[in-house]
């Protein structure tokens, strides 16, 4: 897992500190593990390898979201056009796979074509926020207007089905062992070989003081549009999820997403300011979110009062590891 | 060092450039365009009922964006998420307290004020004594909010908005006037009063200019900074009861749709995201710019789809009217 | 024909001229020092050779090749290394990927070379391998370094660019000798290969012991070069000092110390803190105390703390004959202190906003106002800027769109709106021009003179000669010697300065 840390090797001092700074994403891994625990103490069955399995096909997608914000993040951007970009390719997708016939082809050009449009998107915000030199916050949600505008576009209505074939996949199993576990695994390869990259060490350097690495003679500009252009990707990845969970079309289906990615990533350690954190911690964050919603659920919570307790434990984690990473920072 | 600006003996001509590029010059000049542009694609755009209706509509925004304005002028990376939230919270709670009855006003109005600034408290608290980054901590309050709202809803709709408030709204009130406009230039005055002409407003711009400068010449940059999330929590209080007026009941999560459109308002009157300069002026002629902008593109004979990639597509041309970020090199 | 040569650059920010006339030839296999007083316009110089500052003015020479050095990449491709003295590290990342991070080696060319990466580190570390210190490592995370072990992370990786032509922006500030020592191994060796290489420092033994030659700049323009060999550290100190061969001090300030007749306003005993330890010392009505020695020796940590922005661990400060326990600026105003920095951008200047409201904040604190009348407010702060001399055209102008001189008048005049007890003045005149200064002068010792106790720190000395009643020289956070008297000349504060370095 420690591959997937964008910070690699430890220092020659010791303590806590140094076991931080290798795993920034610790606080929200203790988080993680008594998340689970208590789970487990109020309803035993939810940590069986099905309700575990389902837990990951469901929030796979905002796993990958997540990831996606994590990769701007680093170089101190945000972006609010990703649940947008996720929305646009969950269309896309499902209108292509239609128009070529459902076929096992269909689905594999039209998942390539969706992260050709994820990319396409991802490129986009960078030459805007980076190129243009606009503030990301109001640059990337003019842009979010503008792929939900596309999305509408492709799609007006919700609701067109994804090919059985695509979603029999994506629920199903293959030797025995659910196709999401296989992607799961995946994605981790994945994501541990793009942390040795090094564009990952470009960004965090920009994040961390970006005159800084100007001055070290870094493309800056190019640098956080390589970054964008990968969290483009990896919300065309989220979208192939989604798609796969729902196994419909929704134009919206990811405007409510987007701030949970952000707050999947703080979740995670990684810090706004930029310059510090992991993709690790950043799926820690998202399995956070997911955990919380069911924990709420299986203590037994009135039903109305589940989204207040939910907030409000989000909250009080986005604090604390907060506030914990920075004391660990000292 | 940090360039300045160009010395006393500037040229005729550079000050009409200055005059082009002041914000709200700007902003006002692209609403009476709008307004023309209007009048040509449909006739009765421009009439003075339909500029009322339109007034009206931003009215709720620009009361919303007042807060988010002091917020913003604050600094440090301020910006308040929370506000949508609080918009839906307080229309909720204001329709549950006077349901339908003139004699619940007052009270509904104190309670609304009183849980704005209470959670406006919060927020502040947090970014300040906790050093939670705004954006952090308003998002999560924002998750806490939408939770109290399900509770509050208890899954009904909220009660009726008492007939004196939905008048004073939508009626004429004087010369003409609905009563939310008067509101609204009354807010404008007060908000200008309180900028230019007290020590808080005077202090607001230093700390969002100069925090460092500004601590060193006494200034509580803590406290002052709690006070402007107190502030923003209390008007977006007020824009929820006046959303209630507006649409006489209260049952979705209404206030969502204000929260980024508030931070847009305030950019496009003049107030960067950096805080420190700008004023409530620009930012009500921000709000009343998108308002239109959103109309018109409704009067088009073109579907939402098209509207959105419009509407997306403008609000970047504008964001490079207002000024893009600094080069690296100096 | 001479590796690298600069013609006439020159640089402005608005009305702040900050480079007037730069000029240096820099030869093959030579150390060539550059030296000044601060805001002499050495480190602009060195960003216009390296690209990160785009002069107004001039031409750069490479090889007998005029070249424009369009941003730091290019510099790279044109063989030019720099070390920032504000250091350009990524705090989060580890002392190998800062050392090879403009030129990352990868594998594939995509991903990082981790074994590379170390080799590289490795490498460069080596000469210094005794003089690292603790917790020193290749895979340390900058943030968790020593101020003097990112300084030498930074020298490593200006070192790693292998450019033909180095520029060291005050690279020793944070070293010890032993560390100085390694490093100017390492210069000579450079030196040996016929590497070219600019070193600023303001350590005359440094300067002496490592270069070759010497270009000394005065008020942002290049005054002479000449060869240390046949150059003592008299003649680089006149050279600096310019054309005022007066050794004795000449000016405002008494020589006598009859003044000194006022009682005992602020008295320090013992007070420790970040940057200096042990403090003891008293300021009179009417008298102005300076604070000399190099630059960063403590001398601002003092006067921050006593205004409240810095901690302090121990000691005792009475003002007046009361305890004094100020641990805010707030507090501090509130008490009679004001604080007046040259560091106008950090401290002073409240960018974007008109005159008068850079004048009033304290005003407000002072008199509890909670309305701001301009009418009112103008009459109120009208006294100080005539005081003051300030040109303007009016006080609803942005203070941006004044020079920095009458800037910084701006900024003095907030804190004597209100007349303080204690004036602490932290470098007031840094990048002001001369009549400015003259002014400003004569107008604190007329406060003096009215019974103010002023401190003045100031990183040039002909400043507190002229100024000040007394001179504590700092050096290490700690006051070396106080000259008094006839004692205050020239020479005795170089001496003290340079010598305790």
């Amino acid at each position: 897992m420690s591959g997937l840390v964008a910070q690699p090797g430890a220092g020659a001092h010791t303590g806590i500190g140094r076991i931080f700074e290798r795993f920034p994403f610790l606080p929200a891994f203790v988080i993680l593990i008594a998340l689970l625990v208590l789970n487990g103490l109020f309803e035993p069955n939810s940590l069986s390898f099905g309700a575990l399995t389902g837990l990951v096909s469901t929030y796979l997608a905002l796993m990958l979201l997540a990831v996606a914000q994590t990769y701007v993040v680093y170089a101190a951007d945000i972006d609010l056009s990703v649940g947008a970009i996720l929305s646009l390719v969950n269309v896309s997708i499902i209108v292509l796979m239609q128009l070529m016939g459902g076929s096992a082809l269909s689905v594999l050009v039209a998942c390539f074509a969706g992260i050709g449009i994820g990319l396409a998107c991802g490129i986009f915000n960078g030459i805007i926020v980076a190129g243009l030199r606009l503030q990301p916050i109001v640059a990337t949600f003019a842009t979010s207007i503008i792929f939900t505008g596309i999305a509408l576009y492709i799609m007006p209505v919700s609701g067109i089905p994804a090919p059985s074939v695509y979603w029999r996949t994506y629920g199903g199993r293959l030797f025995d062992v659910p196709f999401v576990i296989y992607l799961a695994v995946a994605v981790a390869v994945i994501l541990y070989v793009i942390a040795r990259t090094r564009l990952i060490t470009q960004l965090l350097a920009v994040g961390d003081n970006q005159q800084s690495a100007y001055q070290s003679g870094l493309p800056v500009t190019m640098t956080r549009i390589r970054g964008y252009a990968l969290c483009g990707v990896f919300a065309a990845l989220a979208a192939l999820c989604i798609t796969g969970d729902t196994a419909s079309g929704d134009p919206l289906v990811g405007g409510a997403m987007t701030l949970n990615s952000v707050a999947a990533v703080v979740l995670g350690g990684t810090a706004l300011s930029g310059g510090v954190g992991s993709v690790a911690g950043s799926v820690i964050g998202a399995l956070i979110i997911g955990l919380v919603n069911s924990l709420v659920f299986f203590v037994g919570t009135p039903s109305e009062w589940q989204n207040l307790v939910q907030g409000l434990a989000i909250l009080v984690a986005l604090t604390v590891g907060i506030l914990v990473s920075r004391r660990a920072g000292q | 060092m940090s360039a300045a600006e160009p010395g006393i003996g500037r040229t005729a001509a550079l000050s009409a450039e200055r005059l082009v590029r002041q914000p709200i010059i700007v902003a006002l000049a692209l609403i009476a365009a709008l307004l023309v542009a209007g009048e040509l694609l449909s006739p009765g755009f421009a009439s003075g009922e339909q500029i009322l209706r339109l007034l009206i509509v931003a009215a709720l925004l620009g009361i919303v964006a007042a807060g988010q304005n002091l917020v913003i002028l604050g600094g440090r990376e301020g910006i308040d998420l929370s506000v949508g939230g609080v918009v839906s919270l307080s229309a909720i709670v204001a329709g549950n307290i006077m349901n339908g009855a003139d004699a619940g006003i007052v009270p509904a109005i104190l309670a609304c004020v009183a849980i704005g600034g209470l959670f406006g408290l919060i927020n502040g608290v947090g970014v300040t004594l906790l050093r939670i980054p705004p954006l952090v901590m308003t998002l999560g309050m924002l998750g806490v909010l939408q939770g109290l709202l399900v509770v509050v809803r208890q899954g009904i709709p909220s009660g009726n908005a008492a007939p004196a408030l939905s008048g004073f709204v939508t009626q004429p009130f004087l010369l003409g006037l609905p009563g939310i406009i008067w509101l609204w230039i009354g807010i404008g005055a007060f908000m200008a009063f309180l900028l230019r002409r007290t020590v808080f407003g005077h202090r607001i711009y230093a700390i969002g200019s100069n925090e460092h400068a500004a601590a060193m010449a006494g200034v509580p940059v803590r406290l002052m900074r709690v006070s402007l999330f107190i502030l923003s929590g209390m008007f977006a209080a007020i824009a929820g009861i006046c959303l209630l007026g507006y649409s006489g009941q209260s049952f979705a999560n209404v206030g969502e749709q204000y929260m980024l459109p508030s931070i847009i308002a305030v950019v496009f009157g003049g107030t960067p995201l950096s805080g420190g300069k700008g004023g409530y002026t620009g930012t009500m002629a921000g709000a009343v710019l998108l308002v239109i902008l959103q109309s018109i593109l409704t009067t088009i004979n073109i579907d939402e789809a098209g509207r959105q990639i419009v509407f997306g597509a403008t609000l970047l041309v504008l964001m490079l009217f207002y000024g893009r970020g600094r080069a690296m090199r100096g | 024909m001479a590796k690298l040569q600069v013609r006439g650059a020159r640089k402005a920010y608005g009305a702040t001229i900050a480079l007037k006339r730069g000029d240096m030839v820099l030869e093959s296999g030579e150390v060539h020092v550059l030296i000044g007083s601060n805001g002499s316009g050495k480190s602009t110089l060195c960003k216009i050779i390296s690209g990160s500052v785009r002069p107004d003015a001039g031409e750069v020479i490479i090889d007998g090749r005029p070249v424009t050095v369009t941003g730091p990449q290019m510099a790279r491709e044109l063989g030019i290394g720099i070390f920032y003295q504000e250091l350009s590290l990524a705090a989060h990342r580890t002392v190998a990927e800062n050392i090879s991070l403009a030129r990352l080696p990868a594998n594939a060319g995509v991903f990082v070379d981790h074994a590379a990466v170390g080799a590289t580190a490795e490498r460069y570390m080596a000469p210094f391998a005794d003089v690292l210190g603790d917790g020193f490592a290749a895979d340390t995370p900058v943030v968790k370094l020593r101020a003097d072990q990112r300084q030498l992370v930074e020298i490593m990786k200006t070192l790693a660019t292998e450019a033909p032509v180095l520029i060291f922006d005050e690279p020793t500030s944070a070293l010890d000798s032993a560390q100085v020592e390694r490093f100017f191994d390492v210069l000579r060796k450079l030196r040996g290969e016929g590497r070219s290489i600019i070193f600023i420092s303001h350590r005359m033994d440094e300067i002496f012991a490592i270069g070759d030659r010497v270009t000394i700049m005065r008020d942002g323009e290049t005054v002479t070069t000449m060869a240390l060999s046949d150059a003592d550290h008299d003649m680089v100190i006149r050279a600096m000092v310019g054309g005022q061969e007066a050794l004795i001090a000449t000016g405002n300030a008494d020589d006598e110390g009859t003044r000194r007749t006022g009682k005992t306003i602020l008295s320090v005993q013992n007070i420790s803190g970040p940057g200096f330890s042990e403090i003891s010392f008293s300021v009179a009505a009417g008298e102005i105390v300076g604070f000399g020695g190099l630059h960063g020796q403590g001398q601002s940590s003092v006067l921050r703390a006593l205004f409240g922005a810095s901690r302090r661990q121990a000691g005792t400060i009475t003002l007046n004959g009361t305890p004094y326990t100020a641990t805010a600026p707030r507090a501090a105003i509130r008490q009679g202190m004001a604080y007046i920095s040259g560091d106008r951008g950090h401290d002073g200047v409240i960018t974007d906003r008109p005159i008068l409201e850079n004048v009033t904040p304290v005003h407000f604190l002072r008199n509890r106002l909670t309305f701001a009348f301009p009418g009112r407010l103008r009459a109120a702060v009208l006294p100080a800027l005539q005081a003051l001399r300030t040109k303007y055209a009016t006080l609803s102008h942005p203070i941006s769109s004044l020079s920095g001189g009458n800037q910084q008048k701006i900024v003095i005049a907030r804190w004597l709106t209100d007349p303080p007890q204690v004036l602490l003045l932290d470098d007031p005149t840094k990048g002001i021009d001369l009549a400015t200064k003259t002014e400003l002068f004569a107008l604190i010792r007329e406060l003096a003179e009215k019974g103010m106790a002023i401190i003045l720190y100031s990183s040039e000395d002909s400043e507190l000669l002229t100024n000040a009643d007394r001179i504590l020289v700092f050096s290490g956070g700690a006051i070396a010697r106080e000259l008094t008297g006839a004692d205050r000349t020239r020479y005795n504060l170089y001496h003290a300065a340079y010598e305790a370095a």
